[in-house]
Parts: C-alpha cells; sequence; structure tokens
C-alpha cells in the first residue's frame, strides 16, 4: 500500500510554567492511501497533540521540536514525501482544510459562534477554490454581457469583468510562483549541505512573503464598501455549500445556510462542521473524537455518515477515539498510544484476536462485556504527569509484567510479524 | 422590522426612566430651603426679607412637593430650566454655549481612543509576552495612573512650554474675531464643522490645531481601560476552539486574527467604549480646565461650587439622557456583533 502521511520520531513538546511538558515521545505512525486508522488512547495520551502536529496547528506553548512528517500527496512526490516540518507557514495554509482537513471533538465550540454557517462553510471555497470560482464567475459574467441591458449595469459588468479577470491573473501568476518554489523545494528536500540550507530557508520565506493580490484587487478586497461586488461569487459559493449540505444530509440547507451555530442541534453542528473539513475534498480527513459528545443515535448517524465518505469522497481517515468499539465499528488499522509513546500498530482484527502490549491487554479487558458478572478490570495506577515522565517505558510503572530494563531503555518498535508491530521489551527483535 | 420594535419599545422605557432621573432630580432639589431656591427664579443680588417672602409666595415655593414637581416639570418640558448663575443666561443659553465645545472634542477622541484602545489591545494580545506585549502594558499603566491634571500640565509645559505649540483654549484669538463676526453663521457651533460650513479653511485648522492636545491627553488617559480589556477578550477568543477550526481550514494567522477572534473579542469592548463615550460627555472638568475650554464640564464643576441649582439640574438630566441613548446604542451594536443576542 502507498503512503499517505508519516509521522517519524515525532516530539512535540509544551513549554508552560511549571516545567516542559513532553507530550510525544517518538510518536511514528503511517497512514496510506485509502484506509482508515484508528489511533487510540486514554484522554491526555497524545493523540490530539499527534494529529495537531500533523497539521501543524500545535498552539501555544506548543512546539514539535523533534522528527518528520512526510506527505505523500501527488504521484510526483510519492518516492520521497515532503517533510512539512521544514515547510513554510504559507504552504502548510494551502495544504490545511484542501488536502488534509479535521473535524474536531466538540462541535458545539469549535464553531465560530457570531459567523454564519455561510460565512464558515464558505470561507474554505474562498481559501482554496478561489480560481475556480472566479472563473466560473467571469463565465456567468460574459453570458450577462452577451443579452442587452441597461447601459449603467452594462458598464457596472464590464468593470466587474475586467477586475475579476485581473483579480484571476494575478492569482493565476501567484500559482505558477508558489508551484515553481515548491519544485525547487522538493529537488532540495534532502541535500543538507550549507548552500542548499541557505537556499531552502530563503525560498520558504520568500513564499511566506509571496502574495497574489496586485493593489487595485487588494483595494477593492479589503474596502467593506464594496462587498456588493463579490456577490456574484458569494451567490456561487453559497450554491456551492447547499449541495454539500444536501449531499451530507442537512434538511432544509438553505435555511441552515443563512443560521449561526448557537440555532442548530449538536449533530447538525456536527455535520456543519464535517462540511468545513469537506469543503474542498481533502486527501486525508483527520476526526480527532467526532462522537464522544454527541448521544448515541446522532454518534451513529455521524458514523455512518463518515463511513458513507470514506467510501464515495475522501481517500483516507485518520480516526482518533478511545471508545474500542467504534474502533472495531470503524477502523482496518489501528495504533494503542500511551502518554505519547506508541504501543503496537496492527490491524483491528489482530489487536483485538492477539494484542502483544500489556497496555493494549489492559485496555481490551477493561471493557465491560455483557456477561461479566465479576469486578471490572481496571489498570492499576493512572497517567503519568508528563512534565516527569517515567524514564524508559512510559508505562513500566503500570505494567504487570514489567522488568528491569523497562525503567532503563524506551522499548524498540519491532516488528513481531507482518504488519504487527509492537513497542515493549517483551518482544525482542530488530528495530523498525 | 423586529430592530425597528425593538428601538421604539426601548426609546418608551427610556421615558420611564428619564421620568424617574427627574423624580430624583426633583427631590434633590426640594432639600434645599424655599429661601435658596428663589434664586432658580429671580436673578437679583441683594433682596430684603419681605420681598423674599413674596418671592417664595408667588412661585409657591412652600407648595407640597408634588404640585412643585408638576410646576417644574411644566417649565422643564416648555424647555424652560430656569435661570443660571454661573453662565449668567438661562440654563438652555448656556447649555447651547458650553455643549458644543464639549461635543467637538468628544466627537473627535472617542473614536480615537476606540482605535487605539482596540489596535494595541490587539497587537497585545497578537505579541503576548513579547516586547510588543510589554510595550502596550507600559502604554496602559501610564495611562492608568497618571492623574488627568498632572499629564495635562505636563503635555501643556512641554509642547506649548517648551515648543511653543498646541496652545490652550478653544481657538486663536485672531481666528475668534472672524467667528463672532456678522458674516460667520453659526450653523451647529461646532468650531471646526461651522469652519467648513462657511468654507473658512483657515478657522477649520485654527479649531483643530487646538483640538489637538487634549485629544490627545484623553487618549492617553482613557484608551488604557479599553486596551486592557480588549487584550484579555481577545486572548481568550483565541484559546477558543474555533480557531484551531479556522486553522485548520487553512486560513492564515491575519484572517484568524481579524475575522475569527477579533469580532468575538469585540463584545465586552463596546461596552466599555459607550460608558467611556457617556463619561466623557460629562466628565472632563479637569482636561476642560487645563486646556481652558468652556465646556460642559467646566461649567458643572463651576455649577457645583456656586450652587447653581437650576445648571446641575439640567446637566443631571442631559447625562442621564445620554447614558441611556449610549446605552440603548450599545446593546444595538451588541446584536449587530453577536447573533446570539436577540433584541425584542
Amino acid at each position: 500500500m502507498e503512503k499517505l502521511i508519516e509521522t517519524e520520531d515525532l516530539y512535540t513538546n509544551f513549554f508552560t510554567f511549571e516545567g516542559v511538558v513532553r507530550a510525544l515521545n517518538g510518536v511514528s505512525v503511517v497512514v496510506n492511501q485509502g484506509e482508515t486508522y484508528g489511533l487510540v488512547g486514554e484522554s491526555g495520551c497524545g493523540k490530539s497533540v499527534t494529529v495537531r502536529s500533523m497539521m501543524r496547528i500545535v498552539q501555544e506553548p506548543g512546539k514539535i521540536v523533534g522528527g518528520k512528517i512526510l506527505l505523500f500527496l501527488s504521484s510526483e512526490d510519492r518516492q520521497k514525501g515532503i517533510d512539512i516540518i521544514k515547510r513554510s507557514e504559507a504552504f502548510m495554509e494551502s495544504i490545511r482544510g484542501d488536502d488534509i482537513s479535521m473535524i474536531f471533538q466538540e462541535a458545539s465550540t469549535s464553531l465560530n459562534p457570531v459567523l454564519s454557517i455561510r460565512d464558515q462553510v464558505g470561507e474554505s471555497f474562498l481559501l482554496h477554490r478561489r480560481g475556480e470560482l472566479l472563473e466560473e464567475t467571469l463565465k456567468q459574467l460574459a453570458d450577462e454581457l452577451k443579452s442587452n441591458g441597461f447601459p449603467l449595469a452594462m458598464a457596472w459588468k464590464g468593470f466587474q469583468r475586467w477586475l475579476f479577470r485581473r483579480e484571476l491573473e494575478s492569482l493565476r501568476r501567484y500559482e505558477k510562483h508558489v508551484k515553481e518554489i515548491d519544485r525547487e523545494l522538493y529537488e532540495l528536500e534532502e541535500k543538507t549541505d550549507p548552500r542548499s540550507t541557505r537556499r531552502k530557508s530563503s525560498l520558504n520565506a520568500r513564499r511566506d512573503r509571496l502574495s497574489e493580490h496586485d493593489f487595485l484587487v487588494s483595494a477593492v478586497k479589503k474596502s467593506p464598501f464594496l462587498e456588493r461586488y463579490y456577490k456574484k461569487i458569494h451567490k456561487i459559493v453559497e450554491n456551492k455549500i447547499i449541495e454539500l449540505l444536501k449531499s451530507l444530509g442537512v434538511p432544509n440547507p438553505a435555511n441552515v445556510l443563512k443560521s449561526y451555530p448557537h440555532e442548530l442541534s449538536g449533530g447538525m453542528q456536527q455535520r456543519i462542521v464535517i462540511a468545513i473539513a469537506l469543503a474542498c475534498n481533502p486527501t486525508l480527513l483527520i476526526a480527532d473524537e467526532p462522537t464522544s459528545n454527541l448521544d448515541v443515535t446522532i454518534q451513529a448517524q455521524i458514523i455512518e455518515l463518515i463511513k458513507m465518505l470514506k467510501e464515495n469522497i475522501i481517500t483516507s481517515v485518520l480516526f482518533i477515539t478511545h471508545d474500542l468499539g467504534l474502533v472495531a465499528e470503524v477502523c482496518e488499522r489501528v495504533t494503542v498510544m500511551y502518554a505519547g509513546d506508541t504501543c503496537e500498530t496492527t490491524s483491528v482484527k489482530e489487536l483485538f484476536k492477539n494484542p502483544l502490549h500489556p497496555y493494549t491487554k489492559g485496555l481490551l479487558s477493561s471493557v465491560p462485556r455483557i456477561e461479566q458478572v465479576e469486578k471490572l478490570h481496571t489498570i492499576p495506577g493512572t497517567v503519568p504527569n508528563l512534565i516527569n515522565p517515567p524514564a524508559g517505558c512510559r508505562f513500566h510503572p503500570r505494567c504487570p509484567s514489567a522488568m528491569k530494563i523497562c525503567a532503563e531503555r524506551k522499548p524498540p518498535m519491532v516488528e513481531y510479524k507482518e504488519g504487527h508491530t509492537v513497542s515493549c521489551h517483551l518482544y525482542p527483535g530488530e528495530e523498525v | 422590522m423586529s430592530l425597528l420594535h425593538y428601538i421604539i419599545r426601548r426609546l418608551l422605557l427610556m421615558i420611564v426612566v428619564l421620568f424617574g432621573v427627574t423624580l430624583l432630580v426633583f427631590s434633590i432639589m426640594m432639600i434645599i430651603p424655599p429661601g435658596q431656591r428663589v434664586g432658580i427664579y429671580v436673578q437679583h443680588e441683594k433682596i430684603t426679607p419681605s420681598q423674599m417672602e413674596a418671592l417664595i409666595i408667588k412661585y409657591g415655593l412652600r407648595d407640597p412637593a408634588p404640585i412643585q414637581y408638576l410646576r417644574w416639570m411644566a417649565n422643564v418640558l416648555r424647555g424652560d430650566f430656569g435661570h443660571s448663575v454661573t453662565a449668567s443666561a438661562p440654563v438652555s443659553e448656556g447649555f447651547k454655549m458650553y455643549f458644543p465645545v464639549t461635543l467637538e472634542l468628544v466627537l473627535l477622541a472617542t473614536p480615537l481612543i476606540i482605535i487605539v484602545g482596540i489596535k494595541l489591545g490587539m497587537l497585545g494580545a497578537i505579541h503576548k509576552d513579547r516586547s510588543i506585549d510589554h510595550a502596550t502594558r507600559v502604554f496602559a499603566i501610564v495611562g492608568y495612573s497618571l492623574p488627568t491634571f498632572w499629564l495635562g500640565l505636563l503635555l501643556l509645559m512641554i509642547f506649548y512650554g517648551y515648543f511653543g505649540i498646541f496652545p490652550p483654549g478653544t481657538i486663536s484669538p485672531d481666528s475668534k474675531d472672524v467667528v463672532f463676526s456678522a458674516e460667520f453663521i453659526n450653523f451647529t457651533g461646532l468650531l471646526t464643522l461651522d469652519a467648513i460650513l462657511n468654507w473658512r479653511w483657515d478657522i477649520f485648522w485654527d479649531a483643530l490645531y487646538h483640538l489637538i492636545l487634549p485629544t490627545i491627553n484623553l487618549i492617553l488617559l482613557n484608551s488604557a481601560l479599553l486596551m486592557r480589556l480588549m487584550r484579555s477578550s481577545m486572548l481568550e477568543a483565541l484559546g477558543q476552539d474555533f480557531i484551531l477550526t479556522a486553522l485548520a481550514k487553512g486560513a492564515s494567522k491575519r484572517i484568524v486574527y481579524y475575522k475569527h477572534a477579533r469580532r468575538n473579542a469585540l463584545i465586552p469592548a463596546v461596552t466599555v467604549a459607550g460608558v467611556l463615550f457617556a463619561l466623557l460627555m460629562g466628565g472632563m472638568v479637569i482636561t476642560e480646565t487645563i486646556f481652558a475650554r468652556q465646556g460642559i464640564g467646566l461649567w458643572m464643576a463651576r455649577a457645583a461650587l456656586m450652587l447653581d441649582v437650576p445648571a446641575i439640574m439640567f446637566n443631571v438630566l442631559f447625562l442621564g439622557t445620554v447614558f441611556v441613548t449610549v446605552n440603548l446604542i450599545v446593546d444595538i451594536i451588541y446584536a449587530y456583533i453577536d447573533p446570539r443576542i436577540r433584541l425584542g
């Protein structure tokens, strides 16, 4: 299978007043093209930080301090991938929401309360599909100009067409520049000599500075009085949103469009969040516990929706959850995380049939079963404080089969059998 | 339609509030003995006791309070607020004389205070714990802690005293002659506006020139509160989940700050800005004294010292109206910024 995104030994720290929180301790996960990948673990084990690092939206005071995040998007960069940690912020902005997008735990707080649904969903289109929108508008204007009308209205339309064309041209110019820079950066990707490094940083800086706007267009864009000028584009965007919402099973999308988040129910809000993420047909959808705050019936609906989308629209899904039942339901491959460590990675079947890592075993036996009569099994102890995490394997203080070496050395990730890797001293082997 | 209904309802409510204010004001007035209240109606310096008694009976100052209230209210509704000793004119005349001077300064300073406060507050939040943040903090502390009279005098000393620019007063003596001449028509009483309407740009610049220093003074003193409030509410907004959503959408930092966070952060700032505006309308006593501007604040202070009851009562009523109106405007702006707030 071909890789889509891969993290190699990712370290993310949070620099707080109490000390450095080492949230990720060398996380390596691989999401392949076309699969649904699960990330499981308790709260605070670094699942969310992992995916936020993948999108580089870890907020202050967090910082990615080590490792690589390789992205294999188009066919040309399939071979070595792009290390997005080293890329500019502008590059990331073009990736986020377009190729990779994300839906969040709590829909009610992840929607901006003061912006309408139209503004929030439409923003994705306006950010990533501006060129296409402009082209469509120009086509519309050309049709309208063919018919007869009031001279003044025609003059206004002609002016609009001129300005839209100008904007489109400047956008295309910008895209061309960006493509050139990205190609050169890609060629320099693996070179580490001082000259290439300098060249890379200067290219990255240039990409950040590069702006599409010519003077006139940005003046129109920024002036609040000329909002009407963009009415045509907004109309097209509106139609696109309505289509999108319809496909997500939102009833009466034309009305939902005008409403604000607080006027919608929890399930509907989550659908809107999904709509924002899906607006530009992403290759990878990251779902960060998308159902944990919904009631069970809505949960089922949302899960069905994600499964349906996975089949029809999105290539890959990275699904984060603490619910093992959901993992069994949705995912194909799973990584179990504990306190910033990856414990084991395998297919879902294998995980439930043949768990290797003591933590995974503990997790699985803590799931309540209907036929169970004795007391529910728990893992003794609590999740460690990540400011002073235990040395070696971070799970060893709670591990029933801890050995001396566990406190001394972090176990390497070994391949136990094909497609089943585990990081535990119980299973010695070659590091992969 | 619902907005119009809401405004009409609030305006009706405003009448009720103002009625309460008149009651309050009137009861304060009733504390003063009748002999002194004669001064509201008569302006002679020396009156014999028998004349005084005649006047008290003439104006019914010993009648039951409700009757006196009704009589007073009838006068007020007719626009007759009595005679102001400090303005040596009827109160309404005094108001026409003093109010434009204050209004001119407030109208110039308030937008600037709001812009400076919000802008610096946002900068502080965006660059949290970096040098820009520290600089705005110093600016805020200076603004908070410096007494008005000291800062005003300092500004006057530096600019007028040492450099000879930005003199106090409202206008230079030469322009004054023009302003009081027959061909200069007083449309609004606002010097700058009148100058434009009379097409006298020299006078406009002159009036503006005199406005600069008091405006700077007001900005330094008043934007601090707004700035700190904006900074903290901006930080709060930036910590919310929807900021992550916006980032994950591919929005740039600029869009996140200025579109997603600012609008949420503005909600508390609007209240403070409104209160600030209302306070400035009546409370610039010290600024007006220092910069020799004959405004409402100065008049009020003098009226209070000289027990000029009609002037005080009028101004209390006036400020009540200003506060109620500003509150209404703030509520409307609220509903505009935050859709969760429903009017009506």
